[in-house]
């Protein structure tokens, strides 16, 4: 989403580096979002969902947690956690996010009203 | 296996009115203080806001909170109890939700909102388009959306207070006495124990939230996050305890069949002594025909009154499954009054009206396999687009709700950004998983709760801690439910008030009002934003549960694209933005009113190729607004420079 081809920028252009930093953290972050979708859905498919017409009395567990919930969900889940975990201490950079400007929207509205006015 | 305590609902009573009556005393002292921290700091910013100042545990248990509705403790044990173990796989996605939903926009959104001051979600929309007409879009679905959602979590509240005071005697007392006050007045609604309630909960929040702003709401949602957590995480232990470990529990659910629904006929067996009625959830037996079978094990589904003539038609639950039947008649405290009931007062005749379960009728398994039993879905609780759907739902569209992204807004340094989203992940899996568990071996612990499975969670709570000998402690247990329809509710009927006060007000009619004026009118707004929601509940549409999902979803479908875009993708435009987010709204609506020619009703949408109307907005509003961006001239260079350019200190 970086498309700035119809863009005018000035030749000193650089982009700020909270933006490149985010932007490349929400990547990551829509990996391992879409690792986990790959191995919870198919894992507990594949596993998990029974054959209608069959009758299951006993189950094979983890823990006593069915096998298929253990696999296809829990130890999933302790590994996004670790993800997380890596993503936040070891990945995700601590910029600088700027000083708030309290009213800066109110003094543009203010200056696009006069700038609006001188025009007319 | 344990047995079961006899008067469930009865001791549930005292410690359920104490512990709501010691949290309305602290959100007040809470909202007392954040008051305090609205002298001398820029009003607005701070009473929406908190001056962007959240720390850690402030920013992670505020977020964490609002985004646990009250339905992570009533709706959500409800279905599990029902469905059974599937709903481990419905829920998985929350492993992610946390770095989805906090890191995805996070920290771009804080940034541009420090960039153009902006306070409120609109007030981004509008300052980084540089559009007055997309900011007031945004300002009206928000107040579109929101003011149902609003409602709908009122009336959600009510109802779970009254869950928990039922049965205790002041409580009634004080009900009968508002109901022979409010007779005949069609605007209180007929219940006046939810009316009691909805005057109780309504009145808490509105006071505090009023007074207190937003540092109020962050407060009392992390208090409101501390008492979710530890009740969940004592309640495991004692489940775990009480079923006889998890193992024992499994295997039991796996030899349950889904109960059916029968209608019975209930004759008393002296004429002269007919029964007004009995209340839903009556236990009764019929014997079987020889002696030494299990007799049959019904429970009302609904009250049953009986006619002039003596007779009462009603709708019971037949409990199925051999062992089940085998634990409620050696261990049931129930088992003797029902045998008794039937054998001396009331004679059940059955018809051959039954309803069975759509998928899992007769079929032991279905509670511990996918895609679960299901009453009305010949296909399952959650087959294979289903389960895709709310993997997509909770994760991605949670990011796309306005009131995280508030929250977004708000914290004081990415070091906070990191922290949180590590605490959050932790928290919910210290929260959902747990929950899974523990519904799970309530459904061994206490069957034919299908009647009331509303109930699940104060019935588990009084359940387990009598069990242990722990009975006060359910007081704290009980409280995480309205802990968290509290903790939705402040935060929406703030971002209702500021929208209204802030982005209308403000920004479009009178940018030059004083501090003062601003500070009444925030106050009062919000004053008779949340008595109006109050009194809208107290005669609610019907519908609510699916009012918030459609809401939900609705907002996620309209916000979503147009923020990502406005975030990371310098050339979008403001005609972009708008298609995006009118045609994530229009294309989610036309799901709905499809469900209204498909399925004769708006809230059962169409599903396109079985997936959740959100898919098809998502994708919808991200194609438009790709498509339209592209077609239309770029944004102007200047505010390219300033949200995208290097920053200066």
């Amino acid at each position: 989403m970086s498309d700035t081809s119809a863009l005018e920028l000035p030749n000193d252009f650089e982009f700020d580096d909270t933006f490149l930093h985010s932007r490349k953290e929400a990547l990551i972050i829509l990996g391992i979002w879409f690792v986990c979708l790959l191995w919870t859905i198919p894992y507990c498919y594949l596993n998990g969902f029974a054959d209608p017409a069959a009758e299951t009395t006993s189950i094979a567990t983890v823990w006593g947690i069915p096998s298929w919930v253990f696999w296809g969900v829990g130890l999933p889940w302790l590994l996004a956690d670790i993800a997380t975990t890596w993503f936040c201490f070891a990945y995700m950079k601590d910029d600088n996010l700027g000083e708030a400007h309290e009213g800066a929207d109110l003094e543009e509205q203010h200056e696009m009203a006069e700038h609006a006015e001188d025009q007319a | 296996m344990s047995e079961f305590p006899s008067a469930i609902f009865a001791a549930n009573s005292n410690p359920a009115l104490i512990t709501f009556l010691l949290y309305t005393l602290a959100v007040f002292g809470i909202a007392g203080l954040s008051n305090q921290l609205l002298k001398g700091r820029s009003f607005l910013s701070e009473y929406f806001l908190g001056s962007r100042s959240l720390g850690v545990w402030a920013f992670a248990l505020t977020f964490a909170a609002t985004s646990s509705s009250g339905g992570s403790f009533t709706g959500f044990p409800s279905l599990i109890y029902t469905h059974g173990w599937i709903l481990a796989l419905w829920i998985s996605s929350y492993m992610v939700v946390p770095i989805c939903t906090m890191g995805l926009l996070g920290k771009r959104l804080n940034q541009i909102a420090r960039i153009s001051g902006s306070i409120t979600v609109p007030d981004v929309i509008r300052d980084r388009f540089r559009s007055v007409s997309l900011g007031l879009l945004a300002v009206l679905l928000i107040v579109f959306f929101m003011s149902f959602n609003l409602v709908a979590q009122f009336k959600a509240g009510a109802m779970i207070l009254k869950t928990l005071l039922q049965d205790v005697a002041v409580f009634e007392n004080s009900a009968r006495t508002l109901g022979s006050l409010t007779s005949g007045v069609s605007l209180f609604g007929d219940d006046p124990q939810y009316l009691l309630c909805l005057i109780s909960f309504g009145i808490a929040v509105i006071i505090y939230t009023t007074y207190g702003g937003f540092h109020a709401v962050v407060w009392t949602d992390v208090m409101q996050g501390v008492v979710m957590v530890i009740g969940v995480l004592i309640m495991l232990p004692l489940t775990l305890d009480a079923v006889g470990g998890m193992e024992n529990a499994t295997q039991e659910m796996a030899q349950m069949q889904p109960p059916a629904y029968r209608k019975l006929v209930l004759t008393p067996r002296d004429a002269d002594s007919i029964p007004a009625s009995l209340p839903l959830g009556t236990w009764l037996t019929v014997p079987a025909d020889s002696s030494d079978e299990l007799p049959r094990i019904f429970r009302l589904a609904e009250p049953a009154r009986f006619e002039q003539t003596g007779r009462a038609f009603v709708k019971a639950l037949e409990i199925k499954t051999t062992n089940e039947r085998e634990r409620f008649v050696s261990q049931n405290p129930h088992a003797t009054e029902a045998a008794t009931l039937t054998a001396n007062r009331i004679a059940v005749s059955l018809t051959d009206e039954e309803e069975t379960a759509a998928y899992g009728n007769d079929q032991s398994g279905s509670y511990v396999t996918g895609p679960g039993p299901s009453k009305s879905n010949p296909n399952g609780f959650l087959p294979l687009s289903l389960a895709i759907s709310f993997f997509f739902m909770w994760s991605i569209s949670g990011s796309g709700q306005p009131s995280n992204m508030v929250r977004l807004m708000a914290f004081n340094s990415s070091t906070t950004l990191r922290r949180s989203i590590f605490t959050v992940a932790i928290y919910y899996t210290a929260i959902y998983f747990p929950l899974v568990i523990i519904f799970c071996c309530a459904r061994v612990l206490m069957p034919g709760m299908e009647v009331e499975s509303d109930r699940i969670m104060p019935a588990m709570a009084v359940f387990i801690t009598e069990n242990a000998g722990v009975g006060w402690l359910a007081g704290l247990l009980v409280a995480a439910p309205f802990a968290a329809v509290m903790s939705t509710v402040d935060s929406f009927l703030l971002m209702i008030s500021s929208a209204l006060v802030r982005d209308i007000y403000q920004r479009n009619m009178n940018p030059d009002v004083q501090e003062r004026t601003i500070k009444r009118l925030s106050y009062w707004c919000t004053l008779i934003v949340g008595t109006a929601a109050m009194f809208g509940a107290m005669n609610p549409p019907e519908f609510l549960q699916n009012i918030i999902v459609y809401t939900g979803s609705g907002l996620a479908a309209a916000f979503l694209a147009p923020v990502a875009y406005a975030l990371y993708w310098p050339r979008v435009n403001a005609v972009g933005a708008m298609a995006a987010m009118v045609g994530g709204f229009l294309a989610h609506l036309s799901m709905y009113v499809a469900g209204m020619f498909v399925n004769d009703s708006f809230f059962n949408p169409y599903r396109l190729f079985d997936f959740d109307p959100i898919l098809v907005g998502l994708f919808s509003s991200f194609l438009a607004g790709w498509v339209v961006t592209k077609a239309t001239p770029p944004p102007p260079t200047d505010l390219v420079q300033r949200y995208f350019g290097k920053q200066t200190a």
